[in-house]
């Protein structure tokens, strides 16, 4: 039954480390009063006991006029480190109140026995008499009988278990662990203590601390500093051995919701009308809906993994923290996740654009093993409904309970609500103001156009941009990855700045059989179509490392070297990928030129997606 | 009038009490699983009847789920050395690390990946645990945190640390404290450089990761250590080693903690992910033990006399350019030697200790292809090792050995008394294993116990 603290037959000298704390002054400084809090434990439970004047009250009509502390006991116990100390921590308390009469006025101590057999209302009387003062209120209780003791025990899940002799007589002595419980006014558990933790002065404290309770509420402050709406640390020179921190906390990850439709309605400058299927209207309801869906982590076989688990908003809706993705039970995806920002343009879904609308898209991460893994549509439908959280939000939005076909649209419209523009840039380039960029950047946007030739797949036109021409091209970074032999050794990061080169063998017994992926050419099975993969739009760029379809570049300049040595040669190899020898200076301006790409709404867009609600 | 009449008859009490302190004491020495354990429970200092191993479900074998497997490792019994009981809890859930509530009573095994604790009674039939409740609202209840890890026993409670949380997968996380009866109490968030929460950052780190949880009551102090989030520990590991932005987000700080306020003091630099947190046991002894997964060293957390906690990389382990990667440590509890695993190699290495800034290795064998858990007897004579540290961090193919070993340990040599392959038996991947006995519940026991029971302070 009870975990035991009974004597072992062994002997030994005593020593007075063998002492619990509470004897001994305390070791350490406790912790200043009302420096912390004390966190509601559970409920104090009820229950009749009998007072040393045989009076039968219930437990709570000691309660609520004062804090308490209760501890249990039996008279007879023996064990130093048990009972005793209970009672010798609470004379302790009983001697300091005596010279802080306000504070004896506001706590209670009581004793209760859990032998009744023994412990009568006489029994206990005779054991209080060495310890109750008039200047202290210190009650000394126990039970009618066992049957009415029982439930308080279980309640307070006190452990008590009777110690029988060889012949099977109750020896008289008890096994059971020590606890005495901090209870405050509102009758509920604030504090347990047992041996290695009961000290008269941390006790004492404990109880000033929740006297002061109502002094001590600290408002949260949370900052409006856009650098919140960004990952949760900042990783960039962890390759340094002066690497720093400057970790965001949880906590300060707090939004605000933002008008959606409206972002859908007035287009942020530089991007064109927004295309929507005319059998899927956006409304702010679908989109709300859509939002709530796309967070919730109940939409995948074992509750962990929501749309926004791999399309992390603050990571630009993609993720920061993996080169390729890794789904449900962490099952490896062989690519990386794709933004969602603006990603109601695209006209091409997945890096090998096999799918063509957004309705349709969302259904292939849902079903897929090694993404969210639900094993059928119906599986997904059936869930939705089962959800009280959902229950007529559908029917508000699509006037019918959840299918395939509205979950799909309400996802979308949720994606389409997500357009950034308005960028730097596009003042520059739109508004026509001349200092909303600097001159690295116009530079930038001459290399872009001219000498680099990027804009020849990453398309501005007339009145917008949106830098994809929404076609698929071999760069020869799928090539290399297919093709190229494994090299002998790898470096691996083991702390900032400290890198070790292991290898490749040693690695290859603790990783599973790596994916192939050819691109295109897996939709079409045309051999020209070997490792292409779709141009993606560069709004928001600078947001969303690492880069390509396999998240192999870490950075936009290591993207920028890979076009300047024009790719990695091979037969399908795009013919617009070719040496571009660029000078360093250009190739800074290139990247000044994609950060000023960067929509000025995505704070607002990001703090949308803090307040959004995660289903877990 | 009555102060000095109390302070008599105290005395009296107490003098009463002195033939029973003596017997509380256990005699050296004293070696520790049982000192892996929170040192405010009751302990089994004689022969463990059972071991109770916490075992992920592999896709393609047996069930496929998560179970409590039930070893009898009481030589006397006639099922020595055998499962007796399995207990499939239903999915995978990455099944990690469990630990008692401070009444021993039940048993908490935390999943990673599904963020459910499985509650088991171990009392009420010790050899034939049964599975009472499951928390399922972990993450919604403690704000965010995934990952439940170390269950740690405090009074009345159990402090939960997590791994990662629900917002980006990634290592930003907190210890979560519930009661014994499963209620959520409190989340305590790890300090980041945007809420240090008061705590000193007196390196270069506050990254706010998590992994295990140890105390020293009587220096009022609390350490964490850090690992890394979701998206690593669910990643296969060859990938994520590959991969040099998952490589970026793995912790590299101590926190200590006042454990009374549960407020974070300081924060130390120790890179390279620190894992298991082991305290010394003897009360003059303030200081803990940590290893660094990536970095392959020790770590001494130690109360300098000026009365700072400080932190101090004190041996390497194994040769660190080969990532040999140390998991589970054990410290026996004469503060003596200091068992550290070594995952790569599957080598258990024996750490002299008794100067604790210079630790020596005295002694290393190989136990399998892979070993991650350690865990030891109250008297040091007996080291139960386990093989599976995560269902994607293990080797593949035949180097995936599944087992639980029961080796005796004379002080020299390490002698393999039974082995049991969990692959040939259906069950899985062996992780963390703890102690049960029928002499924690003596009213229970189908005969004269033969464990003797005691307790530490610390």
């Amino acid at each position: 039954m009870a975990g035991m603290f009974s004597a072992a037959n062994l002997s030994a000298e005593p020593a007075q480390s063998n002492l619990a704390p509470g004897y001994s002054p305390l070791t350490f400084n406790a912790p200043t009063v009302a420096s912390y809090s004390l966190p509601i434990i559970d409920k104090a439970a009820d229950g009749e006991v009998l007072t040393t004047a045989k009076q039968l009250v219930h437990l709570h009509e000691l309660m609520g006029d004062k804090i308490v502390l209760l501890s249990f006991i039996y008279s007879t116990c023996s064990d130093v480190n048990g009972c005793p100390l209970a009672t010798m921590v609470f004379h302790k308390i009983k001697r300091h109140l005596q010279n802080e009469p306000e504070l004896a006025g506001k706590l209670r101590l009581l004793t209760l026995s859990f032998n009744p057999e023994h412990d009568t209302p006489e029994a206990m009387r005779e054991y209080a008499q060495s310890f109750i003062s008039d200047k202290v209120d210190w009650q000394f209780l126990t039970t009618q009988s066992e049957q009415k003791l029982q439930p308080i025990l279980d309640q307070y899940q006190q452990s008590i278990q009777k110690v029988y002799d060889e012949k099977g007589e109750f020896t008289g002595t008890f096994s059971h662990i020590l606890r005495v419980y901090l209870i405050d006014t509102d009758k509920q558990v604030r504090n347990i203590y047992s041996v290695s933790f009961l000290h008269a002065d941390t006790l004492i404290n404990d109880v000033k601390t929740l006297l002061s309770e109502a002094h001590t509420q600290k408002p949260t402050v949370v900052s409006a500093d856009n650098a919140l709406f960004q990952a949760g640390d900042n990783k960039q020179n962890y390759a340094q051995l002066g690497y720093q921190t400057q970790s965001i906390a949880l906590n300060q990850r707090q939004g605000k919701a933002a008008d959606l439709y409206a972002n859908t309605q007035q287009l942020p400058l530089g991007l064109p009308p927004l295309p929507v299927p005319q059998n899927n209207l956006i409304t702010a309801d679908k989109i709300a809906l859509g939002r709530k869906l796309f967070y919730d982590r109940r939409l995948s076989l074992n509750n962990t993994f929501s749309c926004a688990m791999c399309h992390i908003p603050e990571q630009g809706f993609s993720s920061n923290e993996m080169a390729t993705a890794v789904g449900i039970e962490g099952r490896s995806v062989r690519r990386n996740s794709p933004t969602i920002y603006n990603i109601a343009y695209a006209t091409m879904l997945f890096h090998d654009g096999r799918e063509n609308s957004l309705e349709q898209q969302v259904w292939a991460p849902l079903l897929a093993h090694n993404e969210m893994a639900n094993p059928s549509i119906g599986y997904v439908v059936d869930k939705i409904k089962s959800l009280a959280d959902y229950e007529g939000l559908f029917e508000k939005s699509f006037a019918k309970e959840p299918d395939m076909l509205n979950i799909g649209q309400a996802i979308a419209s949720y994606e389409r609500s997500l357009n950034s523009a308005n960028s730097a840039f596009d003042q520059w380039f739109f508004a026509n103001k001349s200092d909303a960029v600097s001159d690295a950047v116009k530079q930038g946007y001459q290399v872009f156009t001219g000498k680099a030739g990027c804009s020849h797949c990453h398309t501005l036109d007339k009145g917008f941009a949106l830098f994809t021409d929404n076609q698929l091209h071999n760069t020869g970074i799928g090539y290399r990855e297919s093709m190229h032999k494994e090299p002998e050794k790898q470096t691996v990061q083991v702390a900032p700045g400290v890198f070790i080169e292991v290898d490749s063998q040693d690695l290859s017994v603790i990783s599973e059989t790596k994916a192939n992926d050819l691109g295109r050419y897996e939709i079409t099975q045309d051999p020209q179509d070997r490792w292409k993969y779709k141009t993606p739009s560069l709004r928001n760029i600078a947001l969303t490392a690492p880069y390509m379809h396999n998240g192999s570049l870490s950075s936009l300049e290591e993207v920028i070297r890979f076009y300047n040595q024009g790719g990695v040669g091979n037969e399908t190899l795009d013919p617009l990928i070719k040496p571009l020898n660029l000078t360093e200076t250009e190739m800074g301006e290139l990247v000044a030129f994609l950060h000023a790409l960067t929509g000025s709404n995505v704070s607002e867009l990001v703090a949308d997606a803090y307040a959004a609600p995660v289903g877990n | 009038m009555n102060t000095k009449k109390s302070i008599n008859s105290w005395q009296t009490l107490l003098k009463a009490c002195a033939f029973t302190v003596s017997s509380l004491l256990i005699s050296a020495p004293i070696q520790a699983d049982e000192t892996c354990q929170s040192p405010y429970m009751a302990k089994i200092v004689g022969q463990e009847d059972f071991v109770y191993v916490w075992t992920l479900g592999m896709e393609g074998l047996g069930d496929e789920q998560d179970k409590l497997v039930t070893v009898d490792v009481n030589p006397k019994s006639k099922n020595y050395g055998k499962v007796i009981n399995s207990l499939s809890v239903g999915g995978r859930n990455e099944a990690h690390h469990s630990g008692f509530t401070d009444d021993r009573k039940y048993l908490w095994a935390g999943g990673l990946d599904t963020n459910k604790i499985f509650i088991f009674d171990v009392h009420t039939d010790p050899a034939k645990p049964k599975l009472t409740k499951v928390i399922k609202d972990f993450v919604s209840k403690s704000g965010g945190v995934v990952g439940p890890h170390t269950t740690y026993a405090l009074p009345g409670r159990m402090m939960i640390t997590g791994l990662s949380n629900n917002k980006d997968h990634g290592g930003r996380t907190a210890m979560v404290e519930y009661s014994n009866k499963g209620e959520h109490i409190v989340t305590h968030w790890t300090p980041t450089d945007g809420d240090l929460r008061g705590a000193v950052k007196t390196g270069s780190y506050a990254d706010g990761y998590g992994y295990d949880v140890r105390v020293l009551p009587r220096r009022n102090a609390m350490f964490s250590s850090s690992f890394t989030g979701w998206s690593n520990y669910m990643m296969d590991f060859g990938k994520m080693l590959g991969d040099g932005e998952a490589m970026k987000r793995f912790g590299n700080t101590v926190v200590q903690w006042d454990l009374h306020a549960r407020q974070p003091k300081k924060i130390f630099d120790v890179p390279g992910a620190p894992l298991e947190i082991r305290c010394a046991w003897n009360p003059n002894h303030n200081y803990c033990f940590t290893t660094t997964a990536l970095t392959s060293k020790i770590w001494l957390i130690y109360e300098d006399d000026k009365g700072q906690w400080q932190s101090k990389a004190v041996a390497d382990i194994g040769d660190p350019s080969k990532i040999p990667l140390p998991v589970d440590i054990s410290i026996q509890s004469d503060d003596q030697m200091l068992w550290v695993n070594t995952f790569m190699d599957g080598k258990t290495r024996g750490f002299d200790i008794s100067d604790p800034f210079n630790p020596k290795q005295v002694f290393e064998q190989k136990i399998g292809k892979q070993v991650n858990m350690v865990s030891s007897s109250w008297d040091g004579k007996r080291l139960y090792y386990s093989s599976s540290l995560l269902s994607n961090w293990d080797k593949k193919g035949a180097d995936n050995e599944q087992y639980l070993k029961l080796f005796s340990w004379d002080g020299k040599k390490l002698t393999e008394k039974f082995s049991i392959d969990f692959i040939k038996e259906k069950l899985g991947r062996a992780h963390q294993m703890r102690f049960g006995a029928y002499s924690l519940y003596a009213s229970k026991s189908p005969e004269k116990p033969v464990g003797l029971l005691a307790k530490l302070n610390p």
